[in-house]
């Protein structure tokens, strides 16, 4: 009897360990000619990594497009500009260059509308044409309205003081000519 | 507006041309380097237009019709909208105004906004006033028109005289009398020949006052091409370009436009007439 119980419960296991294979080999079956098949090991780094790399190139080749379509927007570049993000010039710290002296007068600009005149402090005669200094603002134009006038007065000048001068080979790093865009320091 | 683009008969502007040559005094102050030699041109083509046979007389100046009308036939003949991009605009600081205050009520068109009081010219407007005005004064330069650089900067001044002397042209950039335009044929002599574009870099005498060669030159019908800045007045600019005129980098943007302009024009009408000597050459002798 208990030989027979074995041999039964035997029988019974291997029915199942055959119904489980089965099932197994069917879904694996069922599943294989289908392409969203989710992958593993080699297969799924492959693909991981070849979509990164296709967003890489689609965000590079439109971002290049887009950033220079909009650097090249009046709109744009007036925001993007160091003047705009400067922001109310009272008491900011720019780099001027010197660009005409009268004896001690030193005409600077500091790549506003206007220059702006700064006596030559005492003992300084370093400060030359082409020389570079750090200046505070005060005004970007010096303008008042008088009495009975229908418009402003200008000046048709800015206001600094001086600060000091830029040392020749601290400027070595950002020495690029002409633009605003290299003349304005925010502090 | 002037009738500049129509069709003036050569022989009246020449005639003219050939009476202010025997006399010995300068019309404007600057520079004439290159008078003697237009009047010499002018004169040649007087000579060949009024004292050569009939048959020849038709076809020269059926030569110089076709010269004449054949940039009106495109809108950019001279290919000016290369020279300058909104980007070389921003970077000479064209777009800054003045502040609020100085603000001229009919600039307002003209300008984007204003930020922490200081007024933004609108670069896209100006970029559009800008080829107009430099289509114009080239066309000019083509058809052998006398061009006149003003600008009462005494910063600008030698800036100003010195384009004008590089392409050819004049510049005034002193004390302007009265009756420079309006009195001219008493103040110079008969037969004053007038510019035909009066290009100004900067329409204010001083900050209170407008420059007079606006004034006088819309009563003698003289076109004018004028930088203004916010706080002047555009009225009787006939192509204002609006624009800042107190930075030196954007004066010199303006300068070398126009010169680049005017010298490309001036190289296309000698090409042109080569041009038409060889073919009229080859004519004859086939």
């Amino acid at each position: 009897m208990a030989a027979l119980c074995k041999v039964v419960s035997r029988f019974r296991c291997g029915v199942w360990s055959f119904r489980f294979i089965r099932n197994c080999s069917g879904t694996s079956g069922s599943d294989q000619p289908a392409a969203d098949a989710p992958r593993s090991g080699f297969a799924a780094a492959f693909d991981l990594q070849s979509e990164l790399r296709r967003e890489a190139e689609r965000t590079a080749a439109g971002g290049s497009s887009s950033s220079s379509g909009q650097q090249e927007d009046f709109a744009s570049l007036l925001r993007r500009s160091p003047l705009v993000q400067m922001g109310p010039a009272k008491g900011r710290t720019v780099v001027g260059r010197i660009f005409h002296v009268v004896q001690d007068d030193l005409y600077v600009d500091f790549g506003g509308k206007f220059h702006c005149v700064i006596q030559r402090p005492e003992g300084e005669e370093g400060l030359r044409r082409g020389s570079r200094v750090f200046l505070r603002l005060q005004d970007l134009e010096l303008t008042a309205r008088f009495l009975g006038a229908n418009t402003d007065t200008t000046l048709l000048e800015a206001q600094a003081d001086l600060l000091t001068q830029l040392d020749a080979r601290q400027n070595q790093n950002q020495d690029v000519e002409g633009t605003e865009s290299d003349r304005a320091a925010v502090k | 507006m002037g009738s500049v683009l129509s069709t003036t008969p050569l022989s009246f502007t020449a005639f003219q041309e050939l009476q202010t040559r025997s006399r010995s005094w300068l019309t404007f102050c600057g520079t004439q380097a290159s008078m003697a030699a237009r009047a010499r041109r002018l004169c040649l083509r007087v000579f060949v237009v009024f004292f050569s046979p009939d048959s020849e007389q038709y076809h020269l100046s059926f030569y110089t019709e076709q010269i004449l009308s054949k940039p009106l036939q495109k809108p950019d003949f001279f290919r000016l909208s290369e020279l300058v991009s909104l980007k070389d605009l921003f970077h000479a600081r064209v777009h800054l105004g003045h502040k609020k205050g100085c603000r001229h009520r009919l600039m307002v068109p003209y300008l984007y906004g204003c930020r922490l009081d200081q007024d933004i010219i609108d670069l896209d407007q100006t970029m559009e006033h800008l080829q107009l005005a430099l289509n114009f004064t080239a066309h000019v330069a083509y058809r052998g028109g006398i061009i006149l650089f003003v600008s009462r900067r005494r910063q600008f001044g030698h800036l100003v005289e010195s384009t004008a002397k590089d392409c050819g042209e004049y510049a005034h950039t002193r004390y302007w009398r009265g009756g420079l335009l309006t009195n001219s044929s008493i103040q110079y002599g008969k037969g004053v020949r007038l510019p035909d574009v009066i290009v100004l870099l900067s329409t204010l005498n001083n900050v209170f006052q407008q420059h007079l060669a606006i004034r006088d030159a819309a009563k003698m019908n003289i076109p004018t091409v004028g930088v203004v800045d916010s706080n002047c007045n555009p009225s009787l600019v006939t192509y204002p370009v609006p624009g800042n005129d107190d930075t030196p980098a954007a004066m010199e943007l303006y300068c070398r436009l126009f010169k680049m302009a005017i010298n490309r024009a001036k190289e296309k009408r000698r090409q042109m007439e080569i041009l038409q000597i060889l073919s009229s050459s080859s004519t004859r002798k086939s």
